[in-house]
């Protein structure tokens, strides 16, 4: 440890007054507007507003809702997905493993763009239902919720099953085995030995999933269009088509509050698991 | 138990599909013959991957992300390696605060920080588009730079450069003689996971932009809401493969996941 203060402050300030003067005051300017009312005091005004207009109100339930949706479908997944990886020989894991975590490095408009061939109007889905004769005319998948869906979930898939397959390395080797031979059914394994016991990564895995689908841009704006709108995208539109810059505030102090509270909770996980670690060394 | 031993192989099929098939298809739609953008390809050729060559935009806009990724990464990486050699070998005052104000662009949503950019920064200060771009870019690179040299730092034993102080050599002597010398694999895996970031980010960008001053993605999503032609997906297969294979290569020789 050196102890010059001077030439700490020295190495350290260009990076933090960088980021203070080109990120955080700006935001925290753009923030302060949406507390602000036409007299110039502090006010939630635009809050009440923004909300009570039942647009905004469908769009932030249907982020959160999608949110939800595909952190919850992801874990299901992904626990699948990961045990089976987990249980594979050790070179298949780690080929596995790759091409789970291959999709990260591809752009996300690359990822997103494929579901319109996928799903548009003359595209995979659509052709091989009216070849099987299940429906007559094309189904408008894109551009819906369900399109959304599908998409964010390939996009954050990975990350829940990176995160559960180190929860599920990191688990005793014996605890399945023993919890089988001891009487229990695989759904009470699950239950009360491998969710216990992975519960950290799926916090993390979760957090993760949940965050991305907040802040995603592209998918919704690619697959639900203009019409099935999120909060990333409804910013979006405020701005550039309707130039509301407090109601664009609004949605950026909702979104960042979501973010920090979700990245709150994944550090406290990961304070109380360093402690347990260090409890148990 | 046969039937489990078929199922789990089975679920992992379909998952492996359901996350890599697209891009399968993406690649197979780009060396289509026809005119629009469809799978099954109709016929087979290279007629949209050299078309992808041939757009004045494209090339444009991909001169403009490579500036971005390699200038932006690069610079990130001049501010975030003294910050991050503080933030591990110096008591610094107010340490906790300079870490947060450094890794807190990680969490703002990159739509947000773009209209703060442009609202206050870009508006105000009649700052050029070009150079709004490439401090956005910095800043977002910025806490993964500080990160990943931060753990190859931890990893660093400090009293081989404190020995290398007490035996005379000058601070910054021993910083380039002894210490660049040994985390040299975590900048370089800061800089490859900064530009793969920057390259592939889009929402910072979506409001810097200005007539002819756009970055790749944002290029390409404009390009498709105007044509429906295969191109797109040629130049996302390539792009798709100079990611993979920066990546695939920085494993293969540097140990890139140790350090991420």
């Amino acid at each position: 440890m050196f102890q010059n203060r001077a030439e700490a402050l020295a190495l350290a300030l260009p990076a933090a007054i960088f980021a203070a003067a080109v990120f955080l005051v700006p935001v925290v300017i753009l923030l302060s507007d949406g507390f602000r009312n036409p007299t110039g005091g502090w006010s939630v005004s635009a809050y009440i507003e923004f909300f009570s207009n039942p647009l905004n109100q469908a769009v932030f339930l249907r982020t959160l809702k999608l949110g939800a949706l595909v952190t919850v479908t992801a874990a299901v997944i992904g626990y699948a997905a990961a045990f089976a990886i987990v249980n594979l020989e050790p070179g298949m894991k780690g080929k596995v493993t790759g091409l789970v975590v291959l999709p990260l490095m591809i752009s996300p408009v690359a990822r997103t763009y494929a579901w319109i061939v996928i799903l548009g109007r003359t595209g995979i889905v659509n052709e091989a239902f009216q070849a099987l004769g299940l429906t007559q005319a094309p189904l408008r998948i894109l551009f819906s919720e369900t399109a959304i869906f599908i998409g964010l979930l390939q996009l954050f898939l990975p990350l829940m099953i990176i995160s559960l397959i180190s929860a599920l390395e990191n688990m005793p080797k014996d605890a399945v085995p023993a919890a089988r031979v001891l009487g229990a059914n695989w759904l009470q394994v699950f239950w009360k030995v491998i969710l216990p016991l992975t519960k950290e990564g799926l916090v993390i895995g979760g957090t993760l999933v949940f965050t991305g689908c907040l802040t995603a841009y592209i998918t919704p704006a690619i697959l639900g269009g203009s019409k099935v709108l999120m909060l990333e995208t409804l910013l979006y539109q405020q701005v550039s088509v309707s130039n509301n810059f407090v109601a664009a505030s609004v949605i950026a102090f909702i979104l960042i509050a979501m973010s920090f509270a979700a990245n709150i909770l994944l550090k406290r996980v990961a304070t109380a698991r360093n402690k347990q670690r260090r409890a148990a060394a | 138990m046969t039937a489990q031993r078929l199922f789990i192989p089975f679920i992992l099929f379909l998952v492996i599909a359901f996350l890599i098939g697209p891009f399968l298809i993406i690649v197979a739609a780009s060396f289509s013959a026809g005119e629009t953008l469809a799978f099954p390809p109709q016929g087979f050729s290279l007629r949209w991957i050299a078309k992808v060559f041939t757009v004045e935009s494209f090339r444009a806009s991909f001169g403009m992300s490579m500036f971005l990724a390699i200038g932006g990464t690069a610079a990130a990486l001049i501010l975030g390696i003294p910050a991050s050699y503080a933030l591990s070998r110096y008591k610094l005052p107010g340490a906790e605060i300079v870490r947060t104000v450094v890794s807190a662009p990680i969490i703002v949503p990159g739509i947000i920080v773009g209209l703060a950019l442009l609202r206050y920064i870009v508006v105000p200060f009649q700052v050029g588009i070009t150079l709004a771009l490439f401090l956005a870019h910095t800043a977002l690179v910025l806490p993964y730079a500080v990160r990943v040299v931060s753990a190859s730092l931890e990893n660093l034993r400090s009293d081989i450069e404190e020995a290398a102080v007490l035996l005379g050599s000058s601070r910054l002597g021993a910083f380039f003689r002894v210490v660049m010398p040994n985390i040299r694999g975590g900048i370089l895996s800061a800089f490859i996971l900064g530009f793969v970031t920057s390259f592939n980010q889009v929402p910072v960008s979506l409001f810097l932009s200005g007539p002819g001053v756009r970055t790749m993605p944002i290029d390409m999503i404009a390009y498709m809401e105007i044509v429906f032609d295969p191109s797109v997906a040629a130049l996302s297969s390539l792009l798709a493969f100079m990611s993979i294979g920066i990546v695939f290569a920085a494993e293969r020789f540097l140990g890139f996941s140790r350090y991420v």
